[in-house]
């Protein structure tokens, strides 16, 4: 029989805040953290970005500077250093921080959609705007997409199985998925896993705003009226963990993970066809050999355009069908703004922090019903909710699909 | 920008992160923490800042600060008679 896997360490930095605590209390407060965001690369007025997102203020890298040294901190590309708080916050979480030995044979599975962007952006600032001849020499080791897994293998010393994983939208969901199987399948004990995303640079901005599925406003999922997604950044780290080897070190078990599912639409690069979201939810209900009928909480991908949340919502009801009045579906992009690469791991943060609470924190900024997204949405307050389970949706550009599910602590 | 021993300094400090009280002559880049990967960022900002060009291997067996700071200048005085 497969190892039964536990997550027992969270952590993760957003426009809400740093830390689990600060997420949870924005997420609740029916406030949100989408602000006006105005930076400027290089601070040159010709390049702003500005508009609506969920930025971090200043990352508080004090924890991690004292570990790693002010040098290590401060060399690094913003994707990695949000990486190594999230991370620090959960190996600290699960009782890691010190546990060389336990990490010795653990692995790091880590979502990036897209790498280091200040770093990149800097690089072709000083080649194309300046016609400067050359980089900095730190130039690729900042930017790749892996940089942010090196850093945390090295920082804690996890010396197992360590790499990126790419499915845009859906990536760090994907990591978290494949880190149970490596647990099931006996290949790790313990897998650091989640993702790391800072797009909120003048590059990446332009371009999705040139995908013109940005809000002018705000991120209303589900609602009538929504028109479109709104950017954050930041990072979210869980420690997945076999449960017997949890409950042999005493660790404090959050949630049981029962279930993965991934697929793809195989369909279309920006457009999503719902069916490969319906097959990735079945795949994890099936993973977790639960029915249908057991009350759910729903952490939805819920981007706010108006596509995606009809297209999500009607694969919500193919699924379900009638069981789908007895489950609640929460939206968090709302709050802390679509995290790209970490959004499938903060969005399972804050549902399983729900599950926790036994509260389902309410989608932010919502106008009223669409026919076409006809949920039992959370709304309004927090309200309680008597769910064991959640299952957490991740549909990502390009049709890459990862749902997972938990189960509440026992 | 001139470059003399007090800007290099600077520029080590900066590149290195070392707190720059600490850069005196007899330090060795080792106590100093100044690895091979702080050597080629302090590389790429001389040429940046100076216009003088090393390479790595113009700093094999170097040991002190000191030592550091006098191939720079070579250099400097070199290609900026």
């Amino acid at each position: 029989m497969s190892a039964r896997v536990a997550i027992t360490g969270l952590g993760c930095v957003s426009g809400l805040g740093q830390g689990v605590a600060a997420m949870w209390a924005g997420l609740t407060d029916g406030v949100g953290g989408v602000r006006t965001l105005s930076r400027r690369f290089d601070d040159d007025p010709r390049f702003p970005v500005e508009g609506p997102a969920a930025f971090i203020d200043a990352l508080d890298g004090s924890a991690v500077e004292a570990r790693a040294g002010r040098k290590v901190m401060a060399q690094l590309d913003p994707v990695a250093a949000m990486a190594l708080v999230a991370t620090h916050e959960a190996l600290e979480d699960a009782g890691l921080l010190d546990g060389a030995a336990q990490l010795a044979d653990a692995a790091v599975l880590y979502g990036a959609a897209s790498g280091g962007n200040t770093t990149t952006e800097q690089g072709y600032g000083r080649l194309f705007l300046k016609g400067q001849p050359g980089v900095h020499p730190l130039t690729i080791p900042r930017m790749m997409s892996s940089a942010a897994v090196s850093q945390i293998s090295m920082l804690y010393g996890v010396r197992g199985m360590a790499f990126a994983i790419a499915s845009a939208c859906a990536s760090s969901a994907h990591a978290i998925g494949e880190a149970m199987h490596l647990v099931r399948a006996g290949r790790a004990k313990i897998v650091i896993a989640g993702g790391a995303d800072a797009s909120l640079t003048y590059g990446s901005w332009s371009a999705w705003k040139a995908v013109r599925a940005m809000a002018p406003d705000a991120c209303r999922p589900f609602s009538a009226g929504r028109s479109g997604m709104v950017l954050g950044e930041g990072a979210a780290t869980l420690v997945v963990e076999d449960l017997d080897h949890a409950h042999a070190r005493g660790a404090t078990i959050h949630a049981e993970l029962i279930g993965a599912g991934a697929s793809s639409d195989a369909f279309d690069l920006t457009q999503p066809d719902g069916d490969g979201a319906v097959r990735a939810m079945a795949q994890a209900y099936a993973d977790a050999g639960i029915g249908l009928d057991q009350p759910c909480l729903i952490s939805a991908h819920g981007t706010g355009t108006p596509l995606n949340d009809k297209t999500e919502a009607k694969a919500l009801r193919a699924l379900f069908g009638e069981h789908i009045a007895r489950h609640r579906v929460i939206a968090t992009k709302s709050g802390h703004g679509h995290l790209i690469g970490a959004g499938g791991a903060i969005e399972f943060v804050a549902g399983l922090r729900a599950l926790q609470a036994g509260l389902a924190p309410p989608i932010l900024n919502y106008l009223g019903p669409d026919p076409d997204c006809d949920l039992p949405l959370a709304l309004g307050a927090p309200q309680p909710i008597g769910c064991e389970v959640l299952m957490s949706n991740a549909f990502a550009f390009g049709g890459l699909n990862s749902v997972l599910v938990a189960r509440r602590a026992a | 920008m001139a470059i003399d021993r007090n800007s290099v300094l600077d520029l080590i400090a900066e590149e290195a992160l070392v707190d720059r009280a600490k850069l005196v002559s007899e330090a060795t880049l080792e106590s100093l923490g100044i690895a091979s990967l702080d050597v080629i960022s302090i590389v790429f900002a001389l040429e940046e800042k100076f216009g003088v060009v090393l390479e790595q291997t113009d700093f094999e067996g170097v040991e002190s600060l000191g030592q550091m700071v006098d191939v720079i200048l070579d250099r400097a005085s070199i290609e900026q008679p």
